[in-house]
């Protein structure tokens, strides 16, 4: 009788994560997650709105384009 | 009398006379003319214990009442005011201990988003430990410098919203900004205190170096850190790496073609290298190759003709390679690296793009690029600050040395908002300049803070070592609706107004002054402030603090327009000139302060903060909803057009342009650009040659820059994902995920 190789084994193995994989594929991400927009105030970037003052966050509402 | 008391917490104590005897005391001693003897001070707090046991009085305020009717029914009219007065006094303190109990409930209860305190500064995150901690420090400063050191005037006029003292937290503490020199500080090593570091020998030691010596800095100091010639500092880390990796590929070679062992190769390699007395450099690599060749002797010259080909070659490649890596990791670190008690990133500026050295330009061409890259996935970096000095001759026009540098930088600035450039040719600029020496070409803070000009040494009028003492702003608006559209009026509020600041900047410049070297181990005890090197760490520092700038700064020029003659400068020439008249004017009195005192007082564009709001609600609860003035949630940003107010880029350029002149202690002016506008380069390249042009001192371009963390998309990101297709909050399938990732290989991964 032949001993079960370890490379099968392996090689199961993958099938099976792959089979795990396939069925994620209908899942969703991102949810929940918002889009990042990064602005300049008084000469620095801040990385997220959320991070503006009131006052700052009014301002940049209000900025209008220069062309 | 009676046994104990009730405290206004609610809770019994003990009844003790001495303390009424000391109050009366207290309250006797601060008037003349009813000097009490230590019987009547005895008779007194008799009279007042048995008026209180007879009573059955025991609260705190009770007995206070029955102190002053006891002084006053015995004739101690003056001592009975003096005790009033002191029980206003400590009343009103209590009061604003209440209230600063009030606000460490919101630091510590309140999340960021909901108050408007935690977000005072967007690059600090006030909803972590550190973050909240700082505020508690913060606030309970604040309280502090109110109530006990500022003179009065000075620190109403700030409660009120008269003047802003910027940084008021760190009053009694340090100064605002420095501007590096790390070539100095890397030559023999430094300390940062706990341990000393050996002077870097590698591209990615200066790096990494450099971030260390930035956040040592911040941690001593309030504002921000800058780097005023990075590409200069850096060049001597490109020319050490470049010289080991050519000493390497050249072993090698003698290893292999030669048949030498190791060691033997090494040592030769090291023999006929040696013989020369300067080791090579990428910008003359022909000619080293030239002498090692002639200084080689006969039998060795074919092996050293192959061994420097070689060598020029790896030596080029992987030194390029170590520099982008080196630029990425600062970039990377500049953007993690923690200072002030981990709440913030060390708020780093880089000016660059003058360095026409083959090494200089290797730095900037690959801070360029991993700046183009992102961060690792994509993000934009928001520090360092990037700054690019444009200059004729240098990087300005076709031809010049660097000018394939300004067009990368034009390039990466119109994708990731970052460098801003400065303008050496601006007339300001340009008369300190001197072709070469870096210590003459202007920095800027990140902010926009500019330090050059030096009364109180002429000799040194150089950008390293020195930065800003403290700033103070005028509330522009203010003076503008008191003024009642009478123009001699305005001038006399503002000239009242000046004056206050300078006594608040000179008083705060007398606390700095007394503080010594050891407060400053790094920034003074490291030799980063100018001079600072020959003085010993019990040294106080007020001699050579006075290199440095106190500065007085305004907000909101153009609502000040709006109420003195109803347009602001966008709108009409007349505003404009009598916009122009108003800052020369504040500029003339910083000159004339600055002869008077022999100190450095400039004028600066203040970088509105937290101050735009501020200064906006107090006016809108005093003088109501103005068109124009207060109708909105702030005021606009030192001398610029509003946000709001449609204007041409270039006709906006043209007007801010000779604010920059009159702005010598800094000044920044911005365009914005949509998206598509801003990809077309020889748009945005006409942008900032109008600037450099028109004589802009610093200026910058702004676009809107969105990310999808999701898909990792970066542009502008209106409704939907332009890559994903996802709106904001929604999810997509895993599946599209991945075929988007066989196309954008660095598409984030969410398993």
């Amino acid at each position: 009788m032949l001993m079960k190789s370890r490379l099968f084994e392996e090689i199961e193995e993958s099938k099976e994560r792959k089979g795990t994989k396939d069925d994620k594929k209908s899942e969703l991400v991102g949810q929940g997650v918002g889009f990042e927009r990064t602005r300049r105030i008084t000469g620095y970037l801040v990385g997220t709105l959320d991070r503006f003052n009131n006052a700052k966050r009014a301002e940049e509402r209000e900025r209008v384009k220069h062309v | 009398m009676p046994a104990d008391i009730i405290k206004r917490d609610g809770t019994l104590a003990p009844f003790d006379s001495v303390k009424i005897l000391n109050a009366i005391s207290k309250a006797n001693k601060a008037v003349v003319g009813e000097e009490m003897s230590p019987t009547d001070l005895l008779y007194l707090t008799e009279k007042v214990s048995k008026a209180l046991e007879e009573r059955g009085l025991k609260h705190v305020e009770e007995i206070q009442d029955v102190v002053e009717e006891i002084l006053i029914r015995f004739d101690y009219a003056k001592t009975a005011k003096a005790y009033i007065l002191y029980r206003a006094e400590h009343t009103k303190i209590r009061n604003a201990e209440s209230y600063l109990m009030d606000i460490y409930k919101k630091l510590t209860y309140a999340p960021a988003i909901k108050e408007d305190i935690k977000r005072e500064n967007a690059n600090i995150d006030g909803d972590t430990a550190m973050g909240t901690m700082l505020k508690y420090g913060s606030e309970g400063s604040k309280f502090f410098i109110d109530n006990y050191i500022l003179p009065k005037d000075a620190s109403a006029a700030h409660l009120n919203g008269d003047i802003h003292i910027h940084d008021k937290d760190f009053y009694m503490l340090t100064e605002t900004c420095c501007q590096i020199d790390l070539i100095p500080l890397f030559k023999d090593g430094f300390s940062t205190g706990h341990g000393y570091l050996r002077e870097p020998n590698s591209i990615e030691s200066y790096s990494a170096l450099a971030c260390i010596a930035i956040q040592a800095n911040q941690n001593e100091m309030h504002g921000g850190q800058s780097v005023p010639h990075f590409d200069y500092a850096m060049a001597g880390g490109v020319i050490k790496t470049y010289r080991k990796e050519y000493a390497r590929a050249f072993t090698s070679v003698l290893r292999i073609a030669g048949g030498m062992e190791k060691s033997e190769a090494a040592a030769r390699a090291r023999a006929i290298m040696g013989s020369l007395a300067e080791g090579p450099r990428m910008g003359s690599i022909d000619a080293y190759g030239k002498s090692l060749w002639q200084a080689a002797p006969e039998e060795w010259r074919p092996l050293v003709t192959k061994a420097h080909a070689y060598a020029a070659e790896e030596a080029l490649y992987y030194t390029d390679r170590r520099t982008y890596q080196a630029m990425e990791a600062l970039i990377h670190n500049l953007n993690t690296m923690h200072s002030r008690a981990g709440a913030q990133v060390p708020f780093s500026s880089l000016n660059y793009g003058t360095d026409v050295s083959a090494e200089g330009q290797m730095v900037v061409k690959n801070l360029l690029q991993a700046t183009k890259a992102g961060l690792g996935n994509g993000e934009t970096s928001i520090f360092p600050v990037q700054i690019f000095k444009v200059k004729s001759g240098v990087n300005y026009n076709p031809g010049d040395p660097n000018y394939d540098l300004f067009k990368m930088a034009m390039e990466v600035s119109a994708l990731r908002l970052f460098p801003n450039f400065s303008f050496m040719d601006a007339p300001f600029n340009v008369q300190y300049y001197r072709e070469g020496d870096y210590n003459t070409e202007v920095a800027y803070m990140g902010c926009r803070t500019r330090v050059m000009g030096n009364i109180h040494d002429p000799s040194r009028e150089v950008t390293c070592g020195r930065g800003n003492l403290s700033f103070t702003s005028i509330n522009l608006p203010r003076l503008g609706l008191e003024a009642h559209n009478d123009l001699s009026r305005f001038f006399a509020l503002l000239d009242e107004r000046i004056d206050l600041v300078f006594r608040q900047l000179l008083h705060r410049f007398k606390i700095q002054s007394a503080k010594k070297v050891r407060n400053y181990p790094f920034l003074m005890g490291e030799g980063i402030w100018i001079d600072s090197r020959k003085l010993k760490l019990d040294d106080t520092i007020g001699e050579v603090l006075k290199h440095g700038t106190l500065t007085l700064g305004f907000i909101g020029l153009a609502e000040t327009l709006k109420a003195l003659v109803g347009k602001h400068h966008g709108e009409s020439a007349e505003a404009q000139n009598l916009g122009l008249d108003i800052v020369r004017h504040m500029r003339q009195r910083c000159d004339e302060k600055s002869s008077e005192t022999g100190l450095n007082f400039s004028l600066i564009a203040t970088p509105a903060e937290s101050l735009s709001g501020r200064f906006l609600a107090l006016d809108k609860a005093r003088y109501g909803s103005i068109p124009g003035i207060t109708d909105r949630e702030y005021y606009t940003n030192s001398f610029h057009v509003p946000v709001y107010y449609p204007i041409k880029a270039f006709k906006k350029i043209q007007l801010e342009a000779p604010y920059h002149a009159l702005t010598n202690g800094g000044h920044i002016s911005y365009v914005e650009l949509d998206g598509d506008t801003c990809k077309n380069l020889e748009a945005f390249e006409s942008i900032i040659r109008y600037m450099h042009d028109q004589g802009v001192g610093y200026g910058s371009v702004n676009h809107p820059l969105d990310r999808d963390p999701v898909c990792g998309y970066v542009g502008v990101i209106n409704g939907r994902c332009p890559r994903c297709g996802r709106r904001e909050g929604e999810g997509i399938p895993v599946e599209k995920l991945e075929k988007l990732r066989r196309q954008y290989p660095n598409t984030p991964r969410w398993d």
